[in-house]
């Protein structure tokens, strides 16, 4: 299992984690972003995608 | 080999080791530092005065297993011999050879030098010169309405400055995303007690040991304590001189992001990533274009480390089909104020704007059209609304 830990004082909500990630992001119905703190090793190189493009650099991944 | 310490260099560095490339990867730098994100250089790291480590990037040095070399920049290139020289006139042979070096600020040629004073930003060091010298009550004039300028602007209301932005244009980012857009955003500064001064120019500095005030082109003067120069930036291609490659603005380069000579030839050996890279459009009838936005260099350099380890161990790379051609879609935020302005795609390429959703004075998405088709989405807030249209456009 993969840690995902994401910094809500950086984050903007611009919700482009939510492109690469579409099963762990997803911004709610007042635009803000609600993520999964755990993932499978599957979707390991999607949440690194997710980390590498979002604006704020707020997303933290353990493996 | 990648020159550049940057973003871009990073991301092919990861992109190559994530791609099962083995061999040896150095990566070149002019700055003293790793590589960190420069878009909080005008926002929270001047208003909060935070430290490199709050920018720097996150390396796994254990993955990426690459030499830096840094504070000693390229300064020539022989591509014939594969061969880069340093600053340092230190030689180092290469088989391939990504060059990130970027951009830096244009600077303005005024007749007074003085020193004292006067800034622009592009590097952590400039953010934290900027940084010593503001405090509340002293007064700013900025030259330059885009988005540093203006990001910049927003920053030191936000630290009790006085701020006067000149520029050129009649609208500030009219020239980037349409005249009705940028002139809300003007509205929004004005509201925070931001003065513009537009269709205008700086002429002149005043001051002896330390800028006092400037003189604007209408021939009317400012007083202030701060100048900074926000007019776009410069791609960092003296290294390059001499080469063969086409660097007429920045380094041109095919659809795969390999360098292209003067004569239209590819360099199999030598790519282009980020901000330099002069790159064609795969749909749109236009000439190859550089494009300045965050995203640009992660994408680039994750395309580039696939494209190389491929080379490097042909078939290696399992699911990298290299007949596809980049074609990024651009994208940019800017956070000024409470505003979060975010764009897909290229505005700056229409012919036709709409405002399609919300309303001026509160949240808003334009949508940018050329010849019919959807080439930007840009707007305020409406977050889903506008993440919905990402993928319709076509570049």
């Amino acid at each position: 299992m993969i840690k995902v830990h994401v910094d809500m004082e950086k984050c903007q909500h611009y919700g482009q984690c939510v492109f690469e990630a579409p099963d762990i992001f997803k911004l709610n119905a007042e635009d803000r972003l609600e993520y999964l703190a755990t993932a499978e090793d599957s979707e390991s190189a999607n949440v690194r995608a997710a980390a590498d493009v979002c604006p704020m650099q707020a997303i933290t991944i353990t493996e | 080999m990648i020159v550049g310490a940057s973003m871009g260099g990073l991301r092919t560095a990861e992109s190559l080791r994530r791609s099962g490339f083995d061999g040896e990867i150095t990566i070149v730098g002019a700055e003293k530092h790793l590589p960190y994100n420069r878009p909080p250089l005008s926002k929270a790291l001047l208003a909060e005065d935070k430290e490199l480590d709050s920018v720097a990037f996150k390396i796994n040095t254990e993955e990426l297993k690459a030499d830096f070399i840094l504070g000693n920049p390229a300064q020539s290139v022989d591509i014939e011999n594969k061969e880069a020289t340093l600053s340092s006139n230190e030689k180092l042979s290469y088989d391939f050879l990504v060059a990130a070096t970027g951009l830096r600020s244009r600077k303005m040629d005024f007749q007074n030098l003085v020193e004292s004073g006067r800034f622009s930003l592009r590097t952590y060091d400039d953010a934290k010169r900027i940084r010593s010298s503001v405090a509340t009550g002293k007064h700013v004039v900025i030259l330059g309405a885009g988005f540093i300028g203006l990001e910049l602007a927003a920053t030191l209301r936000k630290l009790g400055c006085s701020v006067d932005v000149v520029a050129m244009e009649t609208t500030p980012l009219a020239p980037i995303i349409g005249e009705l857009f940028g002139k809300e955003i003007q509205k929004r500064h004005e509201a925070k007690g931001v003065h513009f001064h537009m269709n205008n120019s700086v002429k002149d500095l005043i001051g002896d040991s330390f800028v006092t005030g400037v003189i604007l082109g209408d021939g009317k003067s400012l007083e202030c304590d701060i100048f900074i120069e926000a007019v776009g930036s410069l791609p960092n291609t003296e290294w390059l001189e001499g080469s063969v490659l086409d660097k007429s603005n920045g380094v041109l380069t095919d659809k795969t992001l390999r360098a292209v000579n003067s004569d239209g030839k590819v360099i199999e050996s030598f790519f282009a990533v980020g901000d330099i890279a002069r790159f064609p459009y795969v749909n749109q009838q236009l000439p190859a274009r550089r494009i300045e936005h965050w995203n640009i260099p992660i994408e680039g350099g994750k395309r580039v480390g696939r494209e190389i380890a491929n080379a490097a161990n042909p078939g290696s790379v399992g699911d990298f089909n290299p007949t596809e051609q980049f074609n990024p879609l651009p994208s940019f935020w800017s956070d000024q104020y409470e505003m979060s302005i975010l764009s897909y795609g290229e505005p700056k390429i229409a012919d036709e704007i709409e405002l399609i959703k919300g309303s001026l004075d509160t949240d808003f998405i334009f949508s940018y059209r050329r010849q019919g088709a959807l080439v930007g989405a840009a707007g305020i807030g409406l977050r889903q609304e506008l993440n919905k249209l990402r993928n319709e456009i076509c570049l």
